[in-house]
């Protein structure tokens, strides 16, 4: 056709300036989506995607992709004043120093992405000195990973371990009847912050602690011994701190067979339904963490600022079925917070979108609106905290209590905060 | 083989692994800087492994030149590259103090023996947050010096100035290890793993030996873990656990530990395998999966190692050049 059409006197330079204006006048037609297409901004993931830390990245990457998807079908990333198509690079750290350092490499210096996400923690180091030397903007889940020295890193999601107050704080006003605690935790550097935020948070409380923490080491598989011991103090409160899923599963197998009728109180509970199964849905009645479901019809309130969690949570498990966990949806927020700041900057650029991210000293965090904290304890402000919900187990579905405000807490228990985490040497200038 | 040949050969391998980091990526390049690091790691394995004797402590001896590296220069200011001999020298003495219980087993027991106590070093660094940093380990370890020789400078931030350094530790280690096993130290060590009642009725101190191959060994794997301590910037007590263990077997098995170059191949191959091809390929998440099935793979088909290959292809290139007067 395109021959006859030639044969018929339609030189070729006719032929490719018509078809090149049909083309654009059809692209004018097409929906946003597409035209967003042409230019693209692209995102570094480096988490553990393998390994046993694994359940911490790999379901925040499956959140992103959604994120990513529903950004760029409703037109991408304004980026002064052009759409931009938004991509994520992952690289599987392993949880390790080396690899992240290789990873945080990869990311900046061959697939130039423009924002870098984390899980921090033991990976953190490793990458320190590359985000030190190319002044790259990074997220961490874990703001331990925070200190003055390195002031392009932030924690715009998570405020771990510091949120697990206020669990501890709703227990207080509304089950005053429980006094006493124990509490066990891995004796690493998530299990060890946590530890002192929750002795914080029970002296602030008025609950006192049975026995001295129990750390047992990260590789321990036999949770037996841990949870005897942990009942021989005959407490009303276990506390499981911020134990991975490993750990959480079969430590609430053990309460259950061992017969424990208090109250159970946990950073995290991922993969709940699983617990249930293996116990009761009337033993975990009442269990308390930090992480909701996001199909939560609290989360519809109007100071939320993630973008339809309902919709998101539906849609993940569509994708992903009994994949959900507590990383699942942060990332994605991460992400919520750093576009709002790239389309006010009108620029990518690591330094404008930190600049326009921390302007006036606070942002809108998934769970409402918060401030740019965190000097006291990491050194530096840029912890994104405020609110954050407080999750029970009730009819063997997780359901929002309430959103607590960790700021308040911390006005009133900022000292005994300090002491604690000093004693856990986790003070920003007590590390490594 | 004619010198001249075998000095062409060499100065070929040399100039190769001098222009490599040139044609690869910075990803790549800093891959390449563990690859080397980790080559020192299983080759003083292999040596350890001359007298018969497995263990499963090494990597957490390799972090104790990491760690003593670490603080030697923290706490004292030593400079770096006396501070990365000290590790050495410091996991080499804490070796030699092992060997006293550990050597009163052998085989399966020592391995088990040298597993514990391994795990008993690492949780020391654990409970020890002074001055081991407890479970988050150590950070912003003090990096190698920068310093420029004429037009060249080297920045040791930079992967490819940090390959060079490697390259040339590891490679003087390498010669010390081929030496050592080439002297009638190295002899004995042989002699003590296949016929030790033998040896020993002919006046070999096997134990003695065994100590002698355990603390050298350990004092190379305290360089290689003093190495990626001044690189990284960070060590932690889950650096140099039993998972990583695994991976320095799985070099040594694949590869195979009849040969120095054997256990090399091995740690070559699966790295590039593991931390190039599958990632490059995307098969990012699958890569434990298809490393097992790889690892499973040359069990089966290749039960003597990679080296065999390579032993094969000697073999028949030396056959081919005995028969080759016949025919003339």
């Amino acid at each position: 056709m395109i021959a006859s059409l030639l044969r018929s006197g339609v030189s070729r330079r006719t032929f490719l300036a018509s078809a090149a204006a049909g083309a654009g006048a059809l692209a004018g037609l097409l929906p946003r989506p597409l035209r967003a297409q042409d230019k693209t901004v692209k995102i570094g993931f480096l988490a553990p995607l393998t390994g046993p830390v694994a359940a911490w990245g790999k379901p925040g990457l499956d959140g992103c992709q959604i994120w990513a998807e529903w950004i760029n079908a409703g037109g991408g990333i304004n980026i002064g004043g052009e759409p931009h198509r938004v991509e994520f690079v992952a690289y599987d750290d392993e949880d390790d120093p080396a690899k992240a350092r290789t990873g945080a490499t990869q990311l900046i210096r061959e697939n130039d992405v423009k924002f870098v996400m984390m899980l921090g923690g033991n990976s953190w180091p490793g990458v320190q000195p590359v985000a030190e030397r190319t002044g790259m903007l990074f997220s961490t889940l874990l703001p331990s990973d925070l200190s003055p020295s390195t002031a392009t890193l932030i924690a715009p999601a998570e405020v771990h371990p510091i949120y697990n107050v206020t669990a501890v704080d709703w227990l207080a006003a509304n089950r005053p009847e429980l006094k006493t605690a124990v509490i066990c935790a891995q004796d690493d550097a998530l299990g060890l912050p946590s530890v002192a935020t929750y002795l914080a948070a029970f002296e602030a409380a008025g609950i006192e602690m049975l026995d001295e923490p129990l750390l047992f080491d990260p590789a321990t598989t036999d949770f037996a011994p841990v949870v005897t011991r942990m009942l021989s103090k005959k407490p009303q409160i276990v506390c499981l701190d911020t134990c991975y899923s490993d750990y959480v599963h079969p430590i609430c197998e053990q309460l259950f067979q061992q017969g424990f009728k208090g109250q159970i109180l946990s950073c995290t509970l991922d993969f709940y339904d699983q617990v249930i199964a293996k116990t009761s849905a009337e033993f975990m009645e009442g269990t308390l963490f930090q992480f909701p479901d996001f199909d939560d019809p609290a989360l519809n309130a109007d100071f939320i600022n993630f973008q339809k969690p309902n919709e998101f949570f539906a849609e993940y498990n569509r994708r992903h079925p009994g994949q959900w966990g507590a990383v699942s949806w942060e990332y994605a927020s991460v992400m919520d917070l750093w576009k709002a700041a790239v389309e006010k900057a009108g620029s990518a650029e690591p330094d404008a979108v930190k600049a326009a991210m921390t302007e006036g000293g606070e942002g809108l965090h998934a769970f409402g609106k918060a401030r740019w904290w965190g000097k006291d304890l990491f050194g530096i402000d840029n912890a994104l905290v405020g609110n954050w919900p407080v999750v029970a187990i009730e009819g063997g579905k997780a359901r929002i209590k309430e959103f607590r405000s960790i700021p308040d807490w911390y006005d009133k228990h900022g000292e005994l905060m300090k002491k604690h985490m000093a004693a856990y040497n986790q003070m920003w200038d007590q590390r490594g | 083989m004619p010198r001249i040949v075998f000095l062409l050969l060499w100065s070929v391998l040399i100039a190769l692994l001098l222009a490599l980091p040139h044609g690869l990526s910075l990803s790549q390049q800093e891959v390449l800087v563990f690859l080397t690091i980790n080559v020192l790691l299983v080759s003083s394995y292999r040596l350890l492994t001359l007298t018969g004797e497995w263990s499963l402590g090494h990597v957490v001896i390799m972090g104790v030149g990491a760690y003593g590296s670490a603080l030697y220069t923290r706490h004292f200011g030593i400079p770096v590259p006396i501070s990365m001999l000290l590790g050495a020298a410091t996991a080499a003495v804490l070796a030699l103090l092992l060997s006293y219980p550990l050597f009163r087993m052998k085989g399966l027991y020592f391995l088990i023996g040298s597993f514990a106590a391994s795990e008993i070093v690492r949780l020391l660094w654990k409970r020890m947050r002074e001055p081991f940093g407890g479970a988050k380990g150590l950070s912003r370890i003090e990096p190698m010096p920068d310093f420029d020789i004429g037009i060249w400078q080297f920045d040791f931030f930079e992967p490819v100035s940090y390959y060079y350094f490697s390259l040339a530790v590891v490679g003087v280690c390498l010669w010390i290890m081929w030496r050592i096993e080439h002297s009638p130290v190295g002899l004995t060590f042989h002699a003590v793993h296949w016929q030790d009642k033998l040896a020993e009725s002919a006046g070999v101190n096997a134990r003695a030996y065994r100590t002698l191959a355990f603390v050298l060994a350990s004092a190379f794997a305290g360089l290689s873990g003093a190495l990626l301590a001044h690189y990284v910037g960070t060590v932690n007590p889950s650096s140099f656990d039993v998972e990583v263990m695994v991976f320095v077997l799985t070099w040594a098995i694949v590869g195979g530990t009849s040969t120095l170059y054997g256990p090399i191949l091995g740690c070559v191959v699966l790295t590039v395998l593991n931390e190039i091809v599958l990632r490059n390929l995307g098969f990012e998440q699958a890569r434990p999966l298809i490393y097992g099935l790889v690892l499973i793979v040359s069990v089966l088909f290749l039960p003597k190692g990679l080296e065999s290959l390579v032993q094969k292809l000697l073999e028949r290139r030396r056959t081919a050049i005995a028969l080759q007067p016949e025919k003339a």
